[in-house]
């Protein structure tokens, strides 16, 4: 930030050369030299908008493909337990550890889930008996494949590395699955999906305000440190 | 020996008991020797009895006997069968095996040696003392199919060992649960067939075989028919049980993804540790059958069609869930409408439409194969699953050389399987594909060749193909033709028979010979034909001109048909004196000019085009003059043309011409001809452009040695009309009785057919109230003429009045109708006899009775002043119309009153019971009129009011029992006054009062009659002063009365009628009834006034 010198009032020599410091620093506070680059703002803000589309997505693609699961998959009290899908990510965390999560590491986390995600999901196109299903379905993987890239795109702005790409983890590790356990991944892929839009949504919305006022906090320093002179 | 001695004994000595049993010492001496004998016989016991053998196969005997175990010990036997040649047996056992014996009875001997002595037991044994129990089986090999739930058993007959042919019933039973429940028991009969075979069976379970664990025994009994001894089951083989399920299949329920049929009945089962809770099966749930400590089921009956992602079976425990997936559908149906047809006799399509769905998708839905009997080969149907619902075929690549083909089509799903079978001649099933390629090329006007392109190896068949020949004169042609099939697919064909310069649009569609289906349409292919030469030359005809000088050839364009392509030219060739003549008129103009000079010559016209030229029409230019007397004839024709006939002519060896033209045309007068042959007689001349109403001229030629003659000349119209326009008439001539009215000629292009009379009609009447246009309803009074000579052209109108106006109208008819008229008005010459005598006779007697009337009134002229003009006092000068100005100041509604002449108004009150106020009241009253204005002014200030209207009188009768304030009743007659006023002066104390009362207006609270009065009410009046209280006690007067509610004010003295000076109250303040003058008087205020305060007094 700006450097003020601190000269006692009073001294007209003192507050000249005050001023001169602040008018020569002037063209150095970022702030007022963002005429070029907008900066990661907007690609924040786009990300956001896309989680919350996907949710809204989402929520249109999980009441049909529940429906094709059957009951009680659809049926609105059905909570199994998380049996076999602990391969998911899953994006439940304490509250403090998320709000100790940096910047970068809550991107990171979001991009990794999020292709972990979108292969799980790709799967789940595989074994979708109806044709409108997989459309569908195509539709919201090409969306998420949007979310990814976003996140990426976020990430470069602020100039995190993107994390590493593992291998596609294969949807069916246990040979034998069982239709009934296909089914119980699905539910839970879709309800992880949910929940991992609401979590960046949370997550793009903080970044979203952080990143936002940093210019007025400048501007306000600037003005407080004039007064002071 | 000694044994079967001791046996008899103890007979005997049982009979001796039995027959001494009655006396008591027998029976002690009985007991005794029993003893005794028992003693003795327990030192014989190693003695074998009981002696049984069995056999397992009939061919080995296995005997044992029953021995004291106590002194068996040590006990050696020798088991000798008597008689016979086999060697006796030492043995320590009890039992011994001997080879089965024949049939007879044999004797076997035992002998027991001991230490403590010898015996000697016999036995006599045949085969019918011997049971045949086969031996104990054990099960070769017991598996199960978990995926099906089915049991499969193994085990081995022995038949090696057992004899032939012999019929063996097994018996095997499957028991399940921990308290092995019998899940089944079944029964098998085979045969033995003298060596060793396995047996297999196999049990399919209700429930999966995982839920529980499963046990099978078996056993089986022979029946030898030769074996004369018992028969018995052999013991039951030791249990097996089926291994647990696989461990990597960790599954909690079964059966897991299973296909049924639907209608199954199912049970499903789930083997956790901890208890299950709930079940559910789809929606709805299920009661639970526990099948042993960790294992429970439930069971569907008549299960439904599943959804698309089957029906989920979930378990439910406190802290987990389990569940599978079962998919119950339909076996396949059977493929209906199964068709199998080529289109290019390379690859056959077999189509069909599965039927009933199945309810099963995915990798479950059904599976099709296409399977061809006389090769062998099959094919597999290939899912697309895009179009899974629209289209189920198959393609079959055709074998070279074969064109019977029998296919099965087999459908199958994992619940079942179905086939359908067609035989197929190909050739015979051939739908070929849209010809493409249309292509068209010349050979001549009249003919083309299409070229086509149709995909397919029809080297073997015939084609049949259709084309469509289309032009816009002659409509749609097919042509059905017959094309030897090709292996190149491209085609071509002739088409003739075509018209030259032609457009034509072609198409085409093929079948094979042995029609099965068309090909669909190729696309359209338009071509315009050569053109060829035209067919005959033009029609023409020749009119001379005026001078003589110049014949004009005429000539018609050539049709399509007979032009034949684009008449580029015309040629035209005559002789004249300068030999022969050529000119060439392009092709839009259809007429030339040749300067003759009265010379006759052929003409003749030639009509070129590309192909080259028509044969030529000629024409002589030579007219034979007609004959003398050639009348115009008038001819109506017949609405569409017109109808000529003429006499047969010999000498007429060429043809007839009509020509004809619109007669109001100017020259040439030609439109158009037509030729006749001549032999005809007659002619109907129909021509589109004819008109209605419109005159032509006609002319018939006859043709004579090549030249013509005019034969008749005619005049007509195809139909007539009524003329278009009025007769343009003038009045030439008018006097007093008659009128002269003369007409011109109707154009004859307005005329519109043969004129046959005018309708005259006149009228009288005036100007502009003429109604002769309404003249065909034949009023009376309408006049009319019908002149039928149409050379007439005035006529006079006589018997006519003078100086009448008559209304004229003239109209012109034809047979087509009446036209238009022309109406004119005329006013005819007076008669100056009759207008003079008409002026005189009125004047004299005019002036006559002016004369007469002046000498009446001159006499009686004190009489009229009296009656007409009597003497009236000045209402001006009165002085009670005299208004004080600081009444209402200002208000404009306040005007002198304007008086009329009226006489004195009399009030007259009659009262019954007090005749005090009644004398004060009428003096009251009366002031106003008895005494002069004057007078009025020193008076109270009831009395400052001058009464001048002169109203009806009212008489009204006011009821006693109106009001308790009215004491009594009253009969009043009494003036309904309307206009009062207040007097000029006003005392001080009226105006002090007005200041204690004046704060609104009061009115019919309290009716003073005098100061004291008012004084003593004063307070009840001031508190209740603030506003206006209209009507509180005044229910005893008559409300209708016109003038008593809107007459009354708490300080009458105040009052001010018709004013609105009231602050509080405008009840009466604008009198309703008349704005203009005020009404309410004081006089009316004495009235109620007088009645108010009566009983007071």
């Amino acid at each position: 930030m700006l450097p003020v010198a601190g000269e006692p009032a009073g001294d007209s020599w003192g507050m000249l050369a005050c001023l001169c410091t602040v008018l020569w620093h002037l063209p150095a506070v970022p702030a007022l030299n963002r005429t070029g680059d907008p900066g990661p703002g907007p690609s924040i803000q786009k990300t956001y908008d896309l989680t919350r589309y996907l949710e809204h997505q989402l929520r249109s693609l999980a009441g049909t493909y529940l429906n094709y699961l059957g009951p009680p998959f659809n049926e609105p009290d059905f909570n199994p337990p998380r049996l076999s899908a602990e391969a998911l990510p899953s994006a439940t965390v304490d509250f403090n550890v998320w709000r100790s999560l940096n910047d970068h590491l809550r991107l990171a986390q979001n991009y990794q889930a999020y292709s972990h995600l979108l292969c799980y999901l790709r799967g789940l196109d595989r074994h979708a008996a109806t044709a409108e299903l997989r459309r569908s379905l195509a539709h919201f993987c090409t969306s998420l494949q949007g979310l990814l890239g976003s996140i990426a795109g976020v990430m470069a702005a602020l100039g995190y590395p993107l994390p590493p790409q593992g291998a596609e983890p294969s949807w069916a590790p246990r040979p034998p699955h069982s239709d009934f356990l296909q089914k119980m991944d699905d539910f839970w892929l879709l309800k992880e999906l949910q929940t991992w839009l609401w979590r960046s949504a949370k997550d793009f919305n903080r970044l979203k305000k952080k990143m936002q006022p940093s210019a007025a906090a400048v501007t306000l320093r600037l003005e407080a440190a004039a007064s002071d002179l | 020996m000694e044994v079967y001695f001791y046996l008899r004994l103890l007979s005997k000595t049982g009979e001796n008991k039995r027959m001494k049993n009655s006396s008591k010492f027998q029976w002690l001496s009985s007991v005794i020797f029993l003893y005794l004998v028992n003693q003795a016989h327990g030192q014989k016991r190693g003695v074998p009895h009981d002696l049984k053998c069995i056999t397992h196969n009939l061919k080995v005997w296995d005997c044992s006997w029953e021995a004291s175990s106590r002194i068996n010990h040590g006990t050696t036997y020798e088991i000798c069968i008597v008689n016979s040649s086999y060697p006796c047996i030492q043995t320590e056992k009890t039992h011994f095996e001997i080879p089965a014996l024949s049939l007879a009875e044999h004797e076997i001997k035992i002998s027991s040696m001991h230490v403590s002595g010898n015996s000697v037991t016999k036995f006599i044994l045949n085969e019918r003392s011997v049971s045949l129990v086969p031996a104990t089986l054990q099960i070769f090999n017991l598996t199960a199919d978990f995926s099906t739930s089915t049991l499969y058993i193994k085990w081995n007959d022995n038949g090696s060992v057992l004899p032939r042919h012999s019929n063996v019933t097994w018996e095997i039973v499957v028991l399940y649960k921990e308290d092995m429940e019998v899940a089944t028991i079944a029964t098998l009969n085979t045969t033995l067939i003298g060596k060793d075979s396995l047996h297999h069976w196999s049990w399919t379970s209700d429930i999966p075989l995982e839920c529980t664990l499963h046990y099978v025994k078996i056993r089986y009994y022979i029946d030898e028919l030769h074996f004369s001894g018992q028969k018995e089951w052999s013991e039951w083989s030791p249990l097996r049980n089926i291994s647990g399920p696989p461990i990597k299949e960790n599954y909690e329920v079964f059966p897991q993804d299973k296909v049924v049929p639907v209608g199954s009945n199912m049970t499903f089962c789930c083997v956790v540790e901890e208890p299950v809770l709930t079940a559910q099966f789809g929606s709805e749930r299920c009661s639970l059958i526990r099948l042993d400590n960790k294992s429970v089921a439930i069971e569907i009956n008549n299960i439904t069609v599943s959804p698309s992602s089957g029906t989920n079976v979930v378990f439910t425990t406190k802290s987990n869930m389990y569940g599978t997936v079962v998919f119950a559908g339909y076996p396949p149906d059977i493929p209906r409408k199964l068709n199998c047809e080529t289109r290019d006799l390379k690859e056959i399509t077999c189509s069909w439409n599965p039927g009933r769905p199945t309810g099963l998708v995915g990798p479950r839905d059904t599976n099709y194969i296409l399977y061809e009997r006389f090769s062998g080969r099959n094919v597999t149907y290939n899912r697309d699953e895009e179009h899974m619902n629209e289209n189920h075929q198959l393609i079959f690549q055709m074998i070279a050389g074969q064109e019977i083909y029998n296919f099965t089509l087999k459908a199958s799903n994992p619940v079942g399987r179905s086939e359908a079978v067609i035989l197929v001649d190909v050739t015979r099933k051939v739908y070929p594909h849209t010809p493409s390629k249309l292509i068209v090329s010349d050979i001549d006007p009249t003919a083309i060749i299409l070229h086509w392109h149709l995909s397919g190896n029809f080297a073997n068949i015939t084609l049949l193909c259709e084309i469509e020949i289309n032009t816009a004169y002659s409509g749609q042609e097919l042509r059905n033709i017959t094309v030897k099939g090709l292996e190149t697919s491209s085609y071509r064909v002739s088409v003739d028979r075509l018209m030259p310069y032609t457009m034509y649009t072609f198409r085409i569609r093929c079948s094979s010979e042995n029609f099965w289906k068309w090909s669909k349409w190729s696309n359209e292919k338009q071509y315009l034909t050569m053109e060829g030469v035209p067919s005959k030359g033009p029609d023409i005809w020749r009119e001379w001109s005026a001078d003589g000088k110049s014949v004009i050839i005429y000539w018609k364009p050539l049709s399509i048909n007979e032009a034949n392509g684009k008449i580029l030219s015309y040629d035209i060739s005559y002789w004249s004196e300068e030999g022969k003549q050529h000119l060439k008129i392009p092709d839009p103009q259809h007429r030339a000019k040749i300067q003759l000079d009265r010379n006759d010559c052929i003409i003749s016209v030639v009509a070129r085009n590309s192909a080259g030229s028509s044969p030529p029409s000629k024409i002589t230019s030579m007219e034979i003059p007609n004959g003398e007397n050639l009348k115009v004839e008038q001819i109506v024709g017949i609405g569409s043309g017109m109808l000529f006939h003429w006499n047969y002519d010999p000498n007429m060896t060429c043809d007839y011409v009509i020509k004809w033209c619109n007669s109001t045309r100017s020259e040439p007068c030609l439109i158009d001809w037509k030729k006749f042959p001549a032999n005809s007689t007659g002619a109907l001349i129909e021509y589109d452009n004819f008109r209605s109403g419109t005159r032509y001229n006609f002319f018939l030629y006859g043709c004579k040695n090549q030249k013509y003659q005019l034969l008749r000349s005619v005049v007509g119209y195809t139909e007539e009309l009524a003329p278009s326009v009025a007769p343009n008439f003038t009045v030439e001539d008018t006097s007093a009785d008659s009128i002269l009215v003369k007409w011109e000629d109707i154009p004859v292009e307005d005329l519109r057919g043969f004129l046959r009379g005018y309708l005259f009609y006149f009228e009288k009447g005036e100007k502009g109230t003429s109604k002769i246009q309404g003249l065909e309803s034949g009023r009376s009074d309408v006049k009319v003429k019908n002149i039928t000579d149409i050379t007439q052209k005035t006529l006079r109108i006589v018997d006519l009045q003078g100086k009448t106006g008559y209304h004229l109208l003239l109209q012109a008819y034809t047979d087509g109708g009446i036209g238009p008229g022309k109406a004119m008005y005329v006013v005819t010459k007076e008669n100056s006899e009759g207008l003079i005598i008409a002026i005189l006779i009125p004047v004299a007697v005019a002036v006559f009775v002016g004369v007469v009337t002046s000498i009446l009134c001159y006499r009686k002229r004190e009489w009229i002043k009296e009656t007409f003009y009597p003497d009236i006092p000045n209402p001006e000068n009165s002085k009670a119309l005299q208004f004080h100005k600081s009444i209402c100041e200002g208000s404009s509604t306040l005007k002198t009153l304007e008086m009329n002449p009226c006489t004195p108004n009399n009030v007259e009150v009659v009262e019954t019971r007090s005749a005090a106020p009644k004398i004060e009241e009428d003096t009251e009253i009366k002031s106003p009129v008895a005494d002069g204005p004057e007078e009025g002014s020193d008076a109270e200030p009831e009395n400052h009011v001058v009464v001048s209207y002169c109203p009806p009188i009212i008489e009204e009768e006011i009821a006693s029992a109106g009001g308790e304030e009215a004491g009594g009743s009253s009969q009043v007659i009494y003036i309904d006054i309307q206009s009062m006023y207040q007097p000029q002066a006003k005392p001080e104390e009226e105006l002090e009062k007005d200041s204690v009362g004046g704060a609104g207006y009061k009115p019919q609270m309290h009716l003073p009659v005098t100061s004291t009065v008012e004084n003593m009410i004063a307070a009840d009046g001031l508190e209740k002063a603030a506003g206006y209280r209209p009507q509180t006690h005044v229910t005893a007067w008559n409300l209708d009365s016109p003038d008593s509610p809107r007459s009354i004010d708490s300080n009458s003295e105040t009052v001010s009628f018709g004013s609105p000076c009231s602050v509080n109250s405008r009840q009466f303040l604008i009198p309703p009834k008349d704005d203009e003058s005020p009404k309410s008087s004081n006089g009316g205020w004495s009235f109620t006034h007088f009645f108010q305060n009566k009983p007071n007094d």
